[in-house]
């Protein structure tokens, strides 16, 4: 019995320790610009959209999924409405065409009949927009592949350089006002060395851009700093 | 064991052909969720053309894949869907009904002038991306054709979430909702069909001034381009 828990243990070990080699070198920096104070309530929460691909954002749909899955977990997580059930009952106020592209256009959106009922019913506080992608910077290696009856395998070495580079802006519904920005800036550089089996040796800069953005914002929306 | 090796081989033949092969796209509802808007106080009639029954757009690309993309009715369904929000009455009239037997304020004959999409073997992107021009002719209850106004309609999506046909179809779905906002948006602005309300009113009081009403519109003066 004994022994079988130490073999657990061994197995466990090594699996933590191969994923902590396994991924490669990431750097970040992680920034926010208050413009207003902030704060939130009971029963309010949040909506988190990405700016209009009709501006030429291209920011992810698994980006802003991740963000809002992160900005509403934990202990202190907060309330997220899904963007879709918030679109679709605002329908066309919100639509990629129609959203206001600057928070000044607030109070206009606002004063449009069922608007602001709409968004009060919902329990809607704020509005955090996202901007930004990642994208391949750099890259280079080569890597060559055969197959046969025997087997297969592949030779070689390749990399590649990721930039995610994202800023959230977040608008107040109820000051009707810019509250304030916070940005993600990751890089990070993955690896792909191959003798026989490729070991890919991944940077995963989306997925810390999503995790270090939602806890700035968590942050920064539930903190009650003057300015 | 034999017969393993036949399969493993038959069955990366056909996962390659399906990955290059294009696809047949359908979409039945575009449902668009009911707009947060006040109804115009208009009796409104549309007449649909027969492409709105069956619209089917196929694209080859580059000698390669073929993609077709099937609207079907979902065409019919946006419309209706769309101005029965919009308007305080609605109806609409039949291809062989004439429109001089009915009473509206308008009637309105939306049609398409062009469908265009990309797929990314094309765009040189992950993304699925769709164009529609629709035209909008606004004739008041004499028959005078009062606007005549060309809209131009995009919807966009990722080819990686969903999959390629799904995301074809999304970027439809994207696109006709893009356009039933624009309409939502700009339609009054753009035909000043809100006036043929006003000289409803007009002509239904004792003094009438409705030739006074300037009806016709900018949009009405643009001319359609058949180019495409």
């Amino acid at each position: 019995m004994k022994a079988a828990n130490n073999q657990t243990t061994r197995r466990l070990l090594m699996l933590a320790l191969s994923g902590a080699l396994m991924s490669g070198c990431v750097t970040s920096r992680i920034e926010n610009i208050r413009e207003n104070t902030t704060g939130i309530a009971e029963g309010e929460g949040i909506v988190i959209m990405a700016k209009s691909y009709h501006l030429g954002n291209e920011t992810e749909a698994k980006f802003i999924s991740c963000v809002g899955n992160s900005v509403g977990r934990g202990s202190k997580g907060l309330h997220v409405i899904p963007n879709t059930e918030f679109v679709d009952a605002l329908f066309p106020w919100f639509e990629p065409r129609t959203a206001p592209a600057e928070a000044k256009g607030l109070p206009t959106l606002m004063s449009r009949p069922g608007v602001a009922q709409k968004i009060k019913d919902k329990g809607v506080r704020y509005v955090v927009w996202l901007d930004g992608e990642t994208e391949k910077v750099a890259g280079g290696g080569s890597m060559s592949c055969a197959a046969g009856p025997g087997g297969g395998g592949c030779f070689g070495f390749a990399w590649w350089q990721n930039d995610s580079n994202y800023e959230a802006s977040v608008w107040d519904l109820d000051g009707l006002e810019n509250a304030g920005t916070v940005s993600a800036d990751v890089s990070g550089t993955s690896y792909l060395p191959a003798i026989v089996v490729p070991i890919p040796l991944l940077a995963r800069t989306q997925n810390k851009a999503c995790n270090a953005l939602a806890d700035q914002l968590r942050l920064f929306i539930i903190s009650d700093e003057q300015v | 064991m034999h017969q393993s090796r036949k399969i493993v081989p038959a069955l990366l033949t056909a996962m390659l052909v399906a990955s290059c092969g294009g696809a047949n796209v359908t979409v039945n509802d575009p449902s668009i969720p009911k707009p947060l808007i006040v109804p115009l106080p208009l009796n409104v009639a549309a007449k649909y053309p027969d492409v709105f029954d069956h619209f089917v757009h196929e694209e080859k690309v580059m000698g390669k894949e073929k993609w077709s993309i099937d609207l079907g009715r979902s065409n019919r369904l946006l419309f209706t869907q769309l101005f029965d929000s919009m308007f305080t009455e609605f109806n609409v009239v039949a291809t062989d009904e004439d429109p001089k037997d009915l009473m509206f304020d308008a009637l309105i004959e939306p049609s398409i002038d062009a469908f265009e999409f990309s797929v990314p073997s094309q765009s040189q992107t992950d993304e699925f991306a769709v164009w529609i021009r629709y035209r909008i002719k606004i004739f008041d209850n004499e028959g005078v054709q009062i606007a005549n106004w060309p809209i131009a309609a995009y919807g966009k999506s990722l080819a990686g979430s969903v999959g390629g046909d799904h995301a074809l179809q999304r970027a439809a779905i994207l696109a006709m909702r893009d356009a039933a906002a624009l309409i939502i948006l700009q339609m009054d602005k753009a035909t000043g069909i809100s006036k043929l309300s006003e000289a409803h009113v007009n002509r239904d009081m004792p003094s009438s001034e409705t030739e006074d009403i300037p009806l016709q519109t900018t949009a009405a003066e643009e001319t359609p381009d058949e180019s495409s």
